[in-house]
């Protein structure tokens, strides 16, 4: 879709310099993190015909109206550091930079709350609160660079995830610009759960109420194992510890830590334990449980020198990026209890290309990085090939119980599996009240139907290609 | 020796590399202005575009308005190169497409015109290089036996220090330093140039090896070993500039105030023996400490003062704001300078300062500028002024 004249008339006309589509900027805002494939691209409309700097509410509003008036689809985009599409817009349209809104901060510390707009930066906000002597309960690793809104709508998790929940937990308002037009508040789980992972189809956030905490040093411990099954069982212990995060690479990928910044950690699977610990007995008890758990689990202690540096380079994992000269990146979620195979599996599959991070979500699931990283640069052909392998892995129903971490474009069609067959429903329920015409982020969580062919549905086709091509 | 493509990078390879992690989403201009083609990762995006075979003259002519654009408005504050997680030298990057710019005469008339002045005066303002020495007429100090005198070391006053009626304090403070530890210094007087820096901004290593040349060979001529400053500016240039144009034929020591005031002290040649009752807080700037990695120097000498109430700001060190008035933006957009400005001037009211001290001329100018519009009480000096005070007491 190309917009007429008279809807960028319209749009121009309210939002002034806040709208441009000149080709640059098109070109900038149709993609995330992942670029798709030359491939894909000729399926996908994924250059917008404008971009807007959303100021406020009001002007949420009347984008709808124009949108909906005019059929023109609106993409919301945060950060842009998600890799799953989300906001690359499908079929053509609006992308909606969140990035203008207007900026508040409000710390209730009482409710242990902060009211903020969804388009601060994790960093920005915890530096706020780390001011007052508050801290942010769990957050993603791309803390530098993805924002609060983004994180929400991706359904994200994130450090402190075992402890406090991925983002669903993390909420207790939202103020949300509906499709229609409507500007709502909502403060139930039940209600807010709905854009927890829906990627901006619901409707566009505005405000964001989060549980806060007080700001608790934290306390680090760490680990060897060496298999993925005394790994999963040393996680499983470690999960009792009432732990703030679980964070474990594999030996490749522990290697690649030790040429990137010379360190010499033993080449086993690593897994790095976090706690509150506010005063000296809770962290001699924090020391005592580790020790035990690892005992029962068959791994070995860690020596303490590198916890530290480990622990900074929480949030530089893509570093290891920059070495080679290809990758490829994709997550999934876990079950500890099931994914013994699954692990085994991946580990034969890609041999030495396979870089594995892991983060335990909650006491029982964690979510597993995968990179591929290759030395040549790989044809358009092979990376496609690749990336459909990795689909496969992704989204095959296995013993391991395993499902993808978001939608977004490129798992759209698997909302049900990661949130539940209820949910599904209501969450279609609730789309077809306030978006009719489809116009919040067409293609994503449900699944697209395909350009040229609009009686197969993205899913089906991506599906059936990543059977065929294994 | 050092040939031109020692500071040339293969931009698109570099573009090529980005992750897209959005890290350097801190860039502080872009926090500002919001569109991603401000973003270090979207300028990249748009070399990419740029240099890339297939692209169409009028698409590249499209792509460069925005690159053009988006490069001016960088106050080369170095904090995307500093958490790039990739490591891509930036800094470098920006300064080869703003020669790629003038290439195409796309720079900004002031631009043209402030790169004219420096060439054809050596000086920032286009005056006349007599007028070097005010400062010290003003200052009621005779420099006459220090001016061009064989020493080892040389105080490099800087264009700012020598012409700037703001910057008046600055040379003399740094004088009083020098003359009241009885260094054995000399000035190159009329025969200074500009360091070069705006030059080397602007991505001119060859314009700037002219002047590096000049300043080189006036510094030799005297048998200086170790050069002093009090401009941070002129610190990056001899300290990163310098070297790149000259190679190893610049073998001069290069030090900031606050190195050598620190070694002063730990000889026991310079006592800072009157306390400040102000509580004190230090800007670092971005030319010490992103890109010369100067850290310690400047806390060594203020945790000197007798009972010194140091706090340092929220965001200090590596990870310190930038003022804003960096990389020839003032020239480019100076309401971009005061909004980038407003978030170190809140951080400095939160740190309840009554006194912020920098080393940098640039940064003293727009935070003095900040500080007045939103009317705080908060003195503003540079390191050399706040040493003096230390040194002599409030006068
Ligand atoms: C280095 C790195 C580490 C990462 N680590 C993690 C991690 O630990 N945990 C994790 O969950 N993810 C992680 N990610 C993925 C990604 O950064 C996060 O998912 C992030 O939360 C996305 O935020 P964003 O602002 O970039 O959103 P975007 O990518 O811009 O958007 C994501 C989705 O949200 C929608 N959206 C954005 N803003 C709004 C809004 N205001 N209203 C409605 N919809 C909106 C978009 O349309 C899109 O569908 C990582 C990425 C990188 C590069
Ligand atoms: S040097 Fe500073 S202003 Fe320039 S792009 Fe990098 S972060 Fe932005
Ligand atoms: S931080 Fe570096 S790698 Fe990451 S997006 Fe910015 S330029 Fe690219």
């Amino acid at each position: 879709m190309t917009l007429k004249k008279t809807t960028r008339t319209r749009f121009t006309r309210y939002l002034s310099k806040n709208f441009r589509d000149d080709y640059t900027t098109l070109q900038i805002y149709s993609r995330d993190m992942s670029d798709l494939p030359k491939v894909v691209k000729l399926f996908v409309g994924n250059l917008p015909d404008g971009v807007i700097q959303v100021r406020n509410t009001e002007d949420m509003q009347k984008i709808y109206e124009i949108a909906n008036e005019t059929r023109v689809p609106i993409t919301q985009r945060g950060g842009g550091t998600a890799g799953f599409g989300g906001c690359v817009p499908y079929k053509k349209g609006v992308v909606v930079d969140t990035k203008g809104l207007e900026s508040h901060f409000l710390v209730d510390p009482l409710e242990l709350t902060v009211t903020t707009s969804p388009s601060i930066v994790f960093s920005d906000l915890q530096r706020q609160l780390n001011l007052e002597g508050f801290s942010l309960c769990s957050y993603p690793s791309s803390f530098h660079s993805a924002t609060v809104g983004g994180w929400i709508a991706h359904g994200g998790y994130g450090i402190g995830s075992i402890q406090y929940g991925g983002a669903n937990e993390q909420i207790t308002a939202l103020e949300v610009v509906l499709p229609n037009g409507e500007r709502k508040r909502y403060t139930e789980f039940d209600d807010i759960s709905l854009f927890v992972g829906s990627h901006g189809t619901l409707g566009t956030i505005t405000e964001v109420v989060l549980k806060i905490k007080f700001d608790i040093p934290l306390k680090h411990q760490g680990c060897t194992f060496d298999s993925p099954s005394e790994m999963l069982k040393g996680l499983e212990q470690l999960s009792k510890i009432n732990p703030f995060s679980i964070w474990f690479l594999n030996p490749d990928h522990v290697t690649s830590f030790n040429e990137v910044f010379g360190y010499n950690l033993p080449k086993s699977y690593v897994a790095i334990v976090s706690k509150e610990v506010s005063f000296e007995e809770e962290e001699k008890e924090f020391k005592n449980l580790f020790n035990n758990a690892i005992r029962a689990s068959g791994g070995q202690i860690l020596d303490r020198r590198y916890i530290k540096d480990i622990w900074d380079f929480r949030f530089k994992g893509f570093s290891l990026l920059g070495e080679c000269t290809d990758y490829l990146v994709t997550e999934v979620i876990l079950p500890v209890e099931t994914s013994e195979k699954f692990f085994r599996k991946i580990i034969s599959k890609f041999k030495g290309e396979l870089h594995l991070e892991g983060e335990m979500i909650s006491p029982t699931h964690y979510s597993l990085l995968i990179y591929l990283l290759f030395e040549e640069k790989l044809s358009e052909i092979k990376k496609t090939i690749l990336n459909l392998k990795l689909y496969k892995i992704t989204t095959k129903k296995s013993r391991a119980k395993g499902f993808p971490y978001s939608t977004g474009l490129w798992f759209s069609g698997y909302y049900s599996s990661i949130y539940g067959k209820e949910q599904y429903k209501r969450y279609q329920e609730f789309k077809r009240k306030v978006d009719p015409k489809n116009i919040s982020n067409p293609g994503k969580v449900i699944s697209p139907r395909i350009k040229f062919f609009p009686l197969v549905r993205l899913k089906a086709i991506v599906k059936i290609a990543s059977r065929l091509i294994i | 020796m050092s040939s031109s493509t020692d500071w040339h990078v293969d931009l698109l390879e570099i573009a090529q590399k980005c992750v897209y992690c959005g890290y350097c989403s801190l860039c502080p201009t872009f926090k500002e202005l919001k569109w991603e083609t401000y973003q270090p990762r979207g300028i990249l995006e748009q070399i990419r575009m740029y240099f890339s075979e297939g692209i169409k003259e009028d698409e590249k002519v499209e792509v460069s308005k925005t690159l053009f654009e988006a490069i001016f408005a960088c106050t080369m504050c170095k904090a995307c190169e500093n958490i790039c997680l990739v490591d891509l030298p930036l800094l470098k990057v920006w300064e080869q497409v703003r020669q790629e710019a003038f290439k195409k005469g796309r720079w900004s008339p002031l631009l043209l015109s402030l790169y004219n002045k420096v060439k054809t005066t050596q000086n920032i303002y286009g005056l006349p290089a007599e007028e070097r020495l005010a400062w010290a007429g003003l200052a009621g100090l005779n420099m006459s036996k220090r001016t061009k005198k064989k020493a080892s070391i040389a105080y490099f006053v800087g264009c700012q220090a020598s012409y700037s009626g703001k910057m008046g304090n600055v040379a003399p403070s740094v004088v009083k330093i020098l003359r009241k530890t009885r260094v054995n210094f000399t000035i190159l007087g009329l025969d200074e140039w500009c360091c070069g820096s705006p030059i080397f901004l602007a991505g001119g290593y060859s314009v700037g090896k002219t002047f590096a040349k000049h300043n080189h060979d006036k510094l030799k001529e005297l048998g200086v070993k170790r050069i002093v400053t009090a401009c941070s500016g002129c610190y990056r240039a001899f300290k990163i500039g310098y070297p790149r144009v000259l190679g190893d034929k610049w073998d001069i020591e290069v030090l900031h105030i606050t190195e050598l005031a620190d070694e002063l002290i730990k000889k026991g040649k310079l006592k800072l023996k009157h306390a400040i009752k102000e509580k004190i807080t230090f800007k670092d700037p971005c030319e010490l400490v992103r890109h010369c990695g100067l850290v310690e120097a400047p806390r060594e000498v203020i945790k000197q003062i007798p009972n010194v109430r140091f706090e340092e700001l929220p965001s200090n060190k590596h990870d310190a704001l930038c003022c804003g008035g960096g990389g020839l933006l003032k020239l480019n957009d100076s309401d971009l300078v005061s909004q980038v400005n407003s978030h170190l001037i809140s951080e400095i009211e939160y740190s309840e300062a009554e006194i912020v001290a920098n080393g940098c001329p640039t940064c003293k100018d727009t935070i003095l500028a900040g500080v007045k519009k939103n009317g705080l009480n908060v003195e503003v000096l540079d390191i050399s002024e706040l040493i003096v005070r230390a040194m002599e007491g409030e006068q």
